[in-house]
Formats: C-alpha cells, structure tokens, sequence
C-alpha cells in the first residue's frame, strides 16, 4: 500500500462529508476566479480606451467613478499642446448608448478627421467622414461584421440616421467593436460642446515624460494622466472598488475554505483518536501522522479547487448573458487569477489541517488507544 | 524455546511507575529479566501492574524511576522512539485494534509505512505474513468480516511486520473464546520457533500463561512468586527474576 493510496482511501471513506466540504471549497474557487477574471476583464476592457492609437499617456478627468464619464475641457488642453513636450494631443469624446438588447453599451467615438491617424485608426475600407458632416459615421470592422454593414449602408445610431463612408481598425478590440463620428457632431448630439472624455498625448522625442506628466497634473489638479495599469485607478474608481471587493471576496473564500477544512479535520481527528494512537504504537512517526492529516486535507481542497475551477467557467458563460455586461465583459483568463485560487486552495487546505493535523501527530500513545 | 545460553533480551532494573502525582504506584521497584527466545507469561490480578510493565517496554509510556534495557539498549537513551516501536518490538493488542476501512492485507502493510520497505517488499511480507497465520483466503476482506480469532492473527501478522525480536501481546485472547484462544497460543508457539522470537504475554488466565516458558506474577506492582507451570520462578517479592 503506497502511502497516497492510504490517503485517498481514508478521503473516500468519509465521502459524504468529503463531498460536502469538497462541494463547500468549490464554491469558494468558483467565487473567487469568477471574480478575478471578471474584474480582469472589465479592468481590460477599461483600459484599452486608454490604450486607443500610439499615445505615450492618456489624460481623463481625475476621481471619477467610470473613465467613460470623465470631461476634459478643450481648453486644458490646448494649453497642454504648448507644452515644449508636447508632439500631439488628441481628445476624444466617448459616448455609450444602448443601441438594442444584445449591444446595451455601444460606444460612439468623437474624433476630428484630422487625427484620426494620430490616434492610431487605420480606415481600411471608403473614406473618413468630413470634419463637419452631421450624418456620417465609420464603423469599427467588428462592428460592421456583425451588423453585415459596408461602406455606403445606412444605420441608426442613438436616434440619428448615418450614412457608413468608411471602415476602420485600431487593432483594440473595444475600438473596433464602436463607431467613430466627427467630434463637434458628438459633441453637439451629446449636448457637451468643448468637452472631451479623454486625451492622447504624444510626446517628442527625449522628451521626460514623467516630469511631463507632473507639469500637467500640477498645472491642472482636475486631471490625471494615465500612463500604466496601476495609474488607471486614479481615473476610474468603479474599477478599483471591484478590484478591492475582488480582494474582499478571496481573502473571505480563504476563510470560509479554511474554517470548513478545520471543521472536517478536527471532526476526523476526534473520531480516528484511537486509530491514530495504534500508528503510534505500531511505530508511526509523529511527522507521518501529521503528513497523513494534512494529504486528507489536501486531497479534499483540491479536488473541490477542481470542480471550483470548472464551475467557474461556467458562471463565466452564464455572465456574458447578463445583459448589462454585455459587449463589457469579454473574458481575460490571466494566469494571475488561477495562481491566485491556487495559493488560496493551499491556504485553504494549510490553516485549516494544520491544527488538526499537530493535535493529531502529538496524541499520546496510550491516552489516545484508550480513547472511547 | 530458551535453552539457557541464550543473551538477555529484556532487563528490568528497579523499574517504578507511579500515576496521579505518586499517589499510584503501578510497578514498584521492580526487576526482572527475559532471555532471547523465551516466552514469559506475565500474570496477576486486575491492576496489578501487568499491562504498565508491557507499555513500559513498548515504549509507550516512561517509568518514574529506573531503567529498561531492550537488547542491550537502554530506551531512555533511544532518541528515534518511533524507529524502536516499528524495528524492536512488535505489539498485540487485546482488542486486535486493527483499522476498520483497511482489509487485511492494508492492516498489515500499514505497519511498514514509512520503514523503508518498497510497495512491492511490503505488498509481499503482507501476503507471506497473512499466509503464515493461515488467513490466505481471507486476506481481502476487513475487520468487521472476519471472527474474532481471525482478527487477532491479523493484529499478530502486523506485529511482525517489520520483523521484531520481540513480540509483546497485552491479553490476546481475552476477547476471544476458547477454541480461538487455543489457535492463538498455538500460533504464537509455532512463530515463536519459526522466528525466533522473545514473546512477552500479559494474561489473567493461567491456561493461557501455561503455555509460556516462564511465568512472572506480578502483585501491587511488585514482583509475586505464585508458583504456576513446570519451569516457572517463585522468587521473593521485587528481587531479580
């Protein structure tokens, strides 16, 4: 008898309270990477605004809730075009609507004709609208696929009939997936004249952009400039409360996980108090003994990791038919969220055997064999 | 059986354990001595320190004051006390204390976990073992499935396992009806010449301590001298026997 078969079998000969605990760390994991790859991706989805075009730093308002509904006036920034730094600065405006119930948030990017190449937008089909037009639009080559529409289509859009004279890509999924219109027509439409949602900086070359970056935030303390993914909660604190409830709920599934697995152990260590003293007796090693309570422990955690994991990514599918994370949500399975209910399935089966496991391997001999 | 040149196998030397803060004197001064190979019943009245002496020897309890000597080694000095419980000595219990889940088989390979045998030595020894107390055909199936008897040669194959010197059985047929008792003590002789063993046998029963070489009596934890069996001591009370 290998010395794992010993643990598995003792796991399989409690198997329902096995299944119940495994059944309980399961449902912690399946929290826990649902979460973690949900926060991901909306995290993702965020910033890959911000990461539209060849920008060194993007500008948003600082502290808002959601970067979609940050206001930059124009104004700022053409001060921040005279920055000797400066190469570019382009500002965009970003307007979400729902355009039907499979798209409950569709973007409309506001953007001048004239830096449109600046901001990283490639027209791959037609022309780009004029810098004035009222109802000309391009669509994102995802969009246009989806919705079958070509250069010379009509669509809807918001309330507004738009005429399709181009194509276009960005090589961002969240770009591709919008449709971008002339600025002042957006601006207009969304009654927010000389107002943009974020700004593109390029940066001449040589140029420091970290004390350029200072010289804007000092100059205009309303603003934040976004330069990494850790920079981004300083413009979107809708994000970094899910990354903190992201956190909340994995230090609580650790918890739960470990108060289950210490129910379970403590329960068979009680129970096996005999058993454990006759493989004292018999010439077991304290460290076996702790080994053979903390494998049990392990073996249950894991398995219910497992199914944990597996569930998940079934929550995963259920949650891209919510409707309001539709077009939001696509999920990004980082391999940071499997390490983390990695480390906390460990954690899990480590704090909650651990005790157990000790009480167990430092039973006296005799006491223990005489144990009713 | 010991022909008298054999070396000592065990060595008392003013063993005392007391309990309950030395309200309770369990063994009291005593001394004794066992030859390789030899079969020593140890007998006395309830309480009167029988099962003490057997923990004491197997290690799973401390004396108060003196020394056990165990084929030349004092267990006081042993510092791998587990490695001394699986090589040395071999333990029966009287409620054979096998493990439920476990067949018969497992029962026995448990015992040399963690000793260095390989799955395939250990799956072998079992299976000889098994043979060996006569339970081949019953080797599969658990403790609940099997008599009385049959769970007792388990608990003995166990025992001898890891190939002790020393067998110590604290009341092995005490659960046990006479006709498996007397299969018992028969078993117990023929590995006793088979395997060259030194058996230690705690019982209440002088048809059960008959069958022993030697019989040591133990009264209020010192040494007795009922005479019982033809190659038994009468010595006086606490000397060396």
């Amino acid at each position: 008898m290998y010395f794992a078969e010993l643990v598995f079998h003792n796991v399989y000969t409690r198997k329902t309270r096995s299944l119940l605990t495994g059944l309980a760390i399961a449902v912690s994991i399946m929290t826990v990477v649902t979460m973690g790859v949900l926060t991901n991706s909306l995290r993702q989805s965020a910033i890959s605004i911000l990461r539209t075009g060849t920008a060194d730093f993007s500008i948003a308002q600082k502290d808002v809730s959601d970067v979609i509904y940050s206001a930059v006036d124009e104004e700022d920034l053409t001060a921040i075009r005279s920055d000797p730094g400066v190469e570019s600065v382009v500002g965009v405006l970003v307007a979400p609507f729902k355009l039907d119930d499979n798209h409950p948030f569709f973007l409309q990017i506001g953007v001048p004709p004239d830096e449109l190449t600046q901001f990283g937008v490639d027209v791959v089909a037609g022309r780009a609208y004029g810098a004035t037009v009222s109802n000309e639009t391009m669509l994102g080559y995802r969009t246009a696929r989806e919705f079958r529409k070509s250069v010379g289509d009509h669509m809807m859009l918001n309330g507004n009939d738009y005429e399709i004279v181009g194509i276009y890509s960005t090589g961002q999924v969240f770009g591709d997936s919008a449709s971008m219109l002339p600025l002042v027509t957006l601006q207009a439409n969304e009654r927010k004249p000389g107002t943009v949602t974020l700004a593109f900086v390029k940066t001449k070359p040589d140029t420091d952009i970290e004390a350029l970056r200072a010289r804007i935030e000092h100059d205009n303390p309303q603003l934040a400039t976004v330069r990494t993914e850790s920079d981004f909660g300083r413009v979107d604190r809708n994000l970094e409360l899910l990354s903190a409830a992201n956190t909340g709920v994995s230090a609580l599934a650790l918890v739960i996980g470990a108060v289950t697995v210490l129910n379970m152990m403590v329960l068979s260590v009680f129970e096996r108090t005999r058993e454990f003293g006759v493989l004292r007796a018999i010439g077991w090693s304290r460290r076996r003994i702790l080994l053979e309570v903390m494998g049990e422990a392990f073996v249950v955690t894991l398995g219910g990791a497992v199914v944990g994991v597996a569930a998940a990514f079934v929550s995963i599918r259920l949650l891209r038919d919510v409707e309001a994370l539709r077009g939001l949500f696509n999920p990004v399975y980082g391999a940071d969220v499997f390490l983390r209910a990695l480390l906390i399935t460990f954690g899990m089966a480590g704090f909650g055997a651990f005790y157990p496991a000790a009480r167990a391997a430092l039973l006296r001999p005799l006491a223990a064999i005489r144990h009713e | 059986m010991n022909d008298g040149t054999e070396p000592t196998a065990i060595e008392l030397i003013g063993v005392t354990k007391t309990f309950d803060r030395g309200i309770v004197h369990a063994l009291d001064n005593v001394s004794l001595s066992i030859k390789a190979r030899e079969w020593v019943a140890l007998t006395g009245p309830s309480g009167s320190g029988k099962s003490t002496l057997l923990h004491l020897l197997a290690a799973l309890d401390e004396p108060t004051s003196g020394e056990i000597v165990v084929n030349g080694r004092k267990i006081s000095d042993i510092s791998n006390i587990s490695e001394y419980r699986r090589r040395e000595v071999g333990l029966v219990f009287q409620l054979h204390n096998l493990l439920p889940n476990l067949n018969a088989v497992q029962n026995v390979e448990i015992a040399m976990l963690g000793a260095g045998i390989s799955h395939r030595e250990s799956s072998e020894r079992a299976h000889e073992l098994l043979a060996d107390v006569g339970l081949t055909a019953r080797e599969t199936l658990r403790p609940p499935e099997l008599s009385g008897g049959e769970r007792q040669r388990v608990a003995i194959a166990r025992a001898l396992a890891n190939g002790p010197s020393i067998l110590l059985a604290d009341e092995p047929t005490g659960s046990l009806d006479s006709s498996s008792a007397t299969s018992v003590l028969e078993l117990f002789a023929r590995i006793r010449n088979d395997r060259k063993l030194t058996i230690l046998l705690v019982t209440h029963d002088a048809q059960v301590a008959s069958a022993a070489d030697r019989v040591i009596t133990l009264k209020d934890g010192r040494v007795a001298a009922p005479p019982s069996g033809p190659e038994s001591t009468s010595p006086p009370a606490s000397t060396h026997v």
